[in-house]
């Protein structure tokens, strides 16, 4: 197994005195996609706001290489190797979508121009698109334009909070073909996902949350094969 | 006569257009239709007037003042009492935003009295062309207001804290998340817009008078522009502003020139019912 | 000195009845009404005018007040059913400044700045006149007393309950039927109503109306009333509308004791301190001084 590049040990979190989350160790491999199923209410996206800073953690650590996040807010946290893609409002839709880009690398504007040239290079799609703005684009390509966004501080762990949600069938495998393309350029990649079938299909590693606590954690194929797991969340699915 | 009331329509809406770009500005960032713009006019206009006439000033040195000084009123009030309550529903903030122009306007009475003033300018015939009549202050505002609007356009598009200023606008949250000091930029956005008032005071007192209710006769055909346009909208406000204007115009010619704020007010009303996001807004922001 | 008070309570009642009528509408429904003013003055020179120069008797000019406040009010609401709240805000507002244009410039018919004089008061022919002001305080009395017993049973009848529950979230009120949307404006124009009566009643008791008094301001001093009174709460408010008389009618009296605080600085330092007053309280208490009781309501910030 390589190092770990995201690790969480001992996480608490919640909205004023509410915990969401708690106890929660995880750690993402540099280079590995993970993904964290589980049912509705599970507090997966809490989960993923709190290690991005969004929602403050009450308790734990939250190491991306070494250097410890928990606490820091979510301006801070930004451009440290993490790049968080929230579930909805993931774009600035008056922005253009050359803007959004430029917005993505707000904290290190000298390598906008090279690192906005990488992402056209990786979402050729997005190219012909450049001047037009964000809200009158498709939702599959308000995703792309997002995970590009995302990606403009070159980060090594990113942060996708149910990217496949609102997308028809069609582009829901497009989709997670694209994070796997993305995991390709050596990004590693922490995703909650509701579909949970094509979520542990495209990772390598799987967590399943039930109740606010991590239940279940293995190798994604270990999960999808799990009588448990696929009779709990897979099931009708299959 | 009739090319009078197109150089009045254009003069009306050179004096509306930029505070409704800041408006619309504002809107964005604040979420609520801040009535405090009417106090922060006539703060401008009368700093302006002390700097101008008691202090002897030339006139455009006072109007940086006034600028300056009505932004940073404009400060103290978004981190006095916008800043703080920015939880708080938007009705809540609109009684807020009216108590404040009250406040505002009050002070301004109890300083210079409710008496009618004006600037210490040369008095100039106007020029005439074709039989219309300009005078030399209407070409300044409305070159003013040119600058102004190109500016600001250049800014909101082509700088790094302008685009700064749409992304939090349009998404506070995704822009903290990509490492924007959202409060910051905020806080910048309001400064600039009071500065625009400023300005828009310094601007109502040459075209009109200097008197504590100048702010508040703008509020409403500055709402009106700025919704017309979309509101949140700064380039529709500009469009707004000149459709008003010519309006305006037209309704003087059958009614008396005091009606002329309701004009505005009954394109408010017009335009919500019809077509509530506006000539150019998409669709309706929720909040 | 006890004459004094007896016309600060009567203010005291005008402002009562507002503020009821404010609380019915926006404690109720959501929807806001800064046209405070333009539906008081409405009222006051509806009843006014007909009196005054049509010769109509009270006892119908008074009614045709309220009926024009109830018609007005149900306009506003009907024509702006479905915009946001802070764009009715602008709405009203409006509504308000163009009635007090039209009262300042028609002024062939409402004398305008000059101001109306009005002849007519109710039973003026029974009482003896060093008795009056007692007898129009008992008069206002009665009539904040129907008002406040009118606000009370909507806001227990089933409807109303319904209307608060669906006041704190628009989607769920535009999901609901056109059963509910007719009560919101029927309330919206009951609270325009009772307006149109405050204004009546103040025009009669103080026989001569013009626009000054119908400026926007009115409305900031009626909101400031519920807010301290806490919205939703008919008995808060009786409390914050008296507070507000009191403070803006109290420092009245100060100009006696001050000579060297003229009018024009008094009705000033009147208005900055109700002002601030109104802003700390918000800063401070929300929810008001004493908040609706049993309908606790947070705002959820952040969606999970």
């Amino acid at each position: 197994m390589t190092e770990a590049i995201l690790s969480v040990a001992g996480l608490r979190s919640g909205y004023g005195r509410t915990v969401i989350c708690d106890d929660i160790s995880l750690q993402v491999s540099a280079g590995q996609i993970t993904c964290i199923i589980g049912p509705n209410g599970a507090g997966k996206s809490t989960l993923l706001k709190t290690i991005a800073g969004v929602v403050s953690a009450i308790d734990g650590s939250i190491r991306v290489a070494g250097v410890e996040m928990a606490g820091l807010p979510a301006a801070r946290v930004a451009g440290s190797g993490m790049a968080y893609v929230p579930q909805e409002a993931n774009v600035f839709r008056a922005l253009t979508t050359h803007e959004n880009l430029a917005m993505g690398g707000w904290q290190d504007e000298g390598r906008t121009q090279a690192a906005r040239d990488r992402v056209y290079d990786m979402f050729p799609d997005l190219q012909p698109l450049a001047r037009v703005p964000a809200g009158n684009l498709s939702g599959g390509q308000r995703q792309m334009v997002a995970f590009g966004m995302a990606l403009m501080l070159e980060p090594q762990v990113l942060l996708l909070d149910e990217p496949s949600a609102g997308l028809s069938p069609l582009m829901v495998g497009e989709m997670f073909e694209t994070v796997r393309r993305v995991n390709a350029e050596g990004v590693a990649i922490l995703m909650v996902e509701q579909n949970a079938l094509q979520g542990l299909k495209t990772a390598h590693e799987g967590i399943v949350m039930a109740a606010g606590r991590i239940a279940m954690q293995g190798a994604a194929s270990e999960l999808l094969n799990s009588a448990d797991v696929s009779e709990l969340y897979l099931g009708s699915r299959i | 006569m009739n090319l009078q009331i197109f150089v009045n329509a254009l003069v009306n809406a050179a004096l509306i257009a930029p505070p409704a770009m800041a408006f619309s500005l504002l809107f964005g960032v604040l979420k609520f239709p801040n009535f405090a713009i009417g106090g922060y006019i006539t703060l401008g206009a009368f700093a302006a007037y002390t700097f101008n006439v008691p202090l002897g000033l030339p006139l455009p040195l006072a109007t940086l003042g006034a600028m300056l000084f009505t932004g940073f009123v404009v400060w103290l009030a978004h981190v006095w009492v916008f800043k703080p309550m920015q939880d708080q529903s938007a009705v809540t903030l609109l009684v807020v935003s009216i108590a404040l122009t009250l406040i505002l306007e009050s002070v301004v009475r109890l300083f210079f009295s409710a008496d009618v003033r004006g600037f210490d300018i040369p008095l100039e015939r106007p020029w005439k062309f074709w039989g219309a009549r300009i005078t030399r202050e209407q070409v300044e505002i409305i070159a003013c207001a040119v600058v102004l609007a190109t500016g600001l356009h250049v800014l909101l598009r082509h700088t790094r804290i302008g685009r700064a200023m749409r992304a939090v606008a349009d998404n506070p949250m995704l822009a903290a998340i990509r490492g924007v000091d959202a409060a910051k930029i905020t806080a910048l956005t309001t400064v600039l817009c009071g500065a625009i008032f400023g300005l828009t005071g310094v601007f109502a007192g040459l075209d009109l008078v200097i008197e504590p209710l100048v702010g508040w006769n703008l509020t409403i055909p500055i709402f009106a522009a700025a919704i017309l346009g979309g509101i949140g909208s700064p380039y529709g406000a500009i469009l707004g502003a000149l459709l008003l204007g010519l309006a305006e115009e037209l309704t003087i010619l059958v009614l008396p020139s005091t009606y002329k704020i309701a004009v505005g007010f009954v394109i408010i009303a017009i335009f919500l019912l019809l077509r509530p996001q506006g000539l150019f807004g998409t669709a309706e922001i929720k909040k | 000195m006890s004459a004094y008070l007896v016309s600060m309570a009567t203010y005291a009642g005008f402002f009562i009845i507002l503020a009821l009528a404010l609380n019915l509408q926006w404690g109720l429904t959501g929807m806001v009404n800064f046209g405070i003013a333009g539906f008081y003055a409405l009222g006051a020179y509806t009843s006014g005018l007909l009196s005054a120069k049509a010769g109509w008797p009270l006892g119908m000019s008074i009614p045709m007040a309220i009926a024009a406040g109830f018609a007005a009010g149900g306009l506003v609401a009907l024509l702006s059913m479905r915009l946001r709240e802070d764009f009715l805000a602008i709405v009203t507002l409006g509504v308000g400044e163009v009635i007090r244009l039209v009262v300042l410039n028609e002024d062939q018919i409402t004398e305008g700045p000059r101001g109306l004089r009005i002849e007519a008061q109710p039973f003026q022919s029974l009482i003896a006149p060093e008795n009056y002001p007692v007898f129009y305080l008992g008069f206002v009395a009665f009539f904040v007393a129907i008002t406040y017993w009118i606000c009370e049973r909507i806001r227990k009848a089933p409807m109303g309950r319904t209307l608060r529950a669906i006041r704190e979230d628009d989607v769920v009120a535009g999901v609901l039927g056109k059963n509910v949307f007719r009560h919101r404006i029927q309330i919206f124009a009951i609270g325009g109503g009772f307006m149109g009566l405050a204004g009546a009643l103040y025009a009669h008791y103080s026989q001569n109306i013009s626009p000054e008094v119908f400026m926007p301001t009115v409305a900031m001093f009626i909101w400031m009333s519920v807010i301290v009174g806490g919205a939703g709460n008919n008995r808060g408010l009786l409390i914050g509308a008296g507070t507000v008389i009191m403070f803006l009618e109290g420092t009245r009296f100060f100009g006696d004791v001050l000579p060297w605080l003229d009018a024009e600085t008094m009705s000033s330092v009147r208005i900055i301190t109700i002002g601030l007053l109104l802003i700390v309280t918000l800063r401070l208490r929300p929810r008001g001084l004493l908040p609706e009781p049993k309908f606790t309501y947070t705002k959820d910030k952040i969606a999970g």
